[in-house]
């Protein structure tokens, strides 16, 4: 629950940041907090964090993707604050202390770590938005088909 | 309305878009769909730095412009702005004043206040400080340290020097503030410090931003912002890095 204030916070003051408009400002905050609870839930169980980034990644793109829809926003409003805690900061950060340190190796396993939770947060969004596409068109043709065989 | 307002309209909604941080496809997009709205074909090409579009309308009459974007920031609102005005455009055509009109309110819309933006950047640092398992002390340190940040980074953007020497710097100074505050206070974690005052910096817009370019099938955007993203990582990898040597081999 604590982790999920912090996350909060963070994800609410970036968004004031990146300039969003005042009644979405909360949405944005509690869509940092879900995507941070979801990624330490699936970090706890798998020890992996490549896989559990994406996993969060996802729960944020479908969050966004549905209050895009109830609040009549595009959903990058919601999606970009909330993966603000999943950002690979501290691999990073590991990264260029190693290199620092003359610790290659250690370095290299690291960047490659940082590069593929980038990635994997890119995917994880447009998975879930490719999805939502996906099901609203099926569900057009499903309206659209009695119709035009009445 | 003559060819060449419709052209201004477009180029300006496309601009601002541009300029704000909005993906490729969704400024094509809105360009196509205000030419298309005045019943004018239009084909544009758009890439991160700029854009050309040429305007056709029925009589053969071709208006073709180049747009530089020098100016790159990241401000969803103007983004929302943008895209609601050109969806309203389908509804009722405004004249070309109104238009204009509408835009520059949507380019010329307040921000928040520059005080409000600073303190928000400190509660950013301070919520990622606490949250990747630093102290009450690292919090309050990385607050004051990102709020430095950002106000020395918005100086150097005034100047108008090349991109990355601001991230250069910005690094710099969380690095050899948290190591000098790390000497003069115990119980200080130099790691967690570091890592939340550079939270506001890194790029994640245009990570997340260039991949979805990509599976739209716009590469070289794509491409050009995957570039700038890890050019910026490495400049802020750069300066935390050299304070770094600084500790090892001198404090």
């Amino acid at each position: 629950m604590m982790d999920f204030v912090l996350a909060f916070i963070g994800s609410f003051a970036g968004a004031i940041l990146f300039n969003i408009e005042r009644k979405n400002l909360i949405w944005a905050g509690i869509c940092g907090g879900i995507s941070w609870v979801v990624f330490k839930l699936f970090y706890i169980q798998t020890d992996r964090v490549v896989f559990s980034t994406f996993l969060a990644a996802f729960v944020c793109g479908v969050y966004s993707e549905t209050m895009a829809r109830k609040c009549k926003t595009p959903a990058f409003v919601f999606s970009i604050p909330g993966i603000y805690p999943l950002v690979p900061g501290i691999t990073a950060y590991t990264t260029v202390r190693a290199i620092v340190e003359g610790r290659l190796i250690f370095a290299v396993n690291k960047g490659i770590e940082t590069i593929g939770t980038a990635g994997a947060i890119a995917f994880g969004i447009m998975l879930a938005s490719t999805v939502f596409q996906f099901v609203s068109k099926v569900n057009e043709g499903y309206k659209n088909k009695p119709k035009a065989t009445s | 309305m003559n060819i060449k307002e419709i052209m201004d309209i477009a180029s300006f909604a496309g601009e601002i878009l541009l300029s704000s941080g909005a993906e490729i496809y969704r400024v094509e997009d809105t360009i196509t769909r205000i030419c298309n709205c005045y019943g004018v074909d239009c084909e544009c090409f758009v890439m991160p730095t700029g854009f050309s579009l040429t305007v056709r309308n029925k009589n053969g009459d071709v208006l073709s412009n180049v747009k530089r974007i020098k100016n790159r920031s990241v401000d969803l609102h103007r983004v929302e702005m943008v895209n609601t005005f050109s969806r309203k455009l389908l509804n009722e055509r405004a004249s070309y004043k109104e238009a204009m009109e509408e835009l520059n309110r949507i380019k010329n819309m307040p921000y928040f206040s520059y005080s409000l933006q600073i303190i928000s950047s400190g509660f950013v640092a301070l919520g990622f400080t606490k949250l990747f398992g630093g102290n009450v002390f690292d919090s309050l340190v990385a607050f004051i340290i990102s709020m430095g940040i950002f106000y020395a980074k918005d100086k150097i953007q005034k100047y108008g020097f090349f991109q990355f020497l601001e991230f250069f710097i910005s690094g710099l100074i969380a690095g050899v503030l948290s190591i000098l505050i790390g000497k003069m206070v115990p119980n200080v974690n130099i790691d967690k410090v570091i890592i939340g005052s550079i939270m506001t910096l890194v790029p994640g817009v245009a990570i997340t931003n260039g991949i979805k370019d990509a599976l739209y099938g716009d590469f070289i955007s794509s491409f050009s912002r995957l570039i700038e993203a890890s050019f910026i990582a490495i400049a802020i990898g750069l300066g935390v890095g050299v304070s770094l040597i600084i500790q090892l081999s001198w404090v």
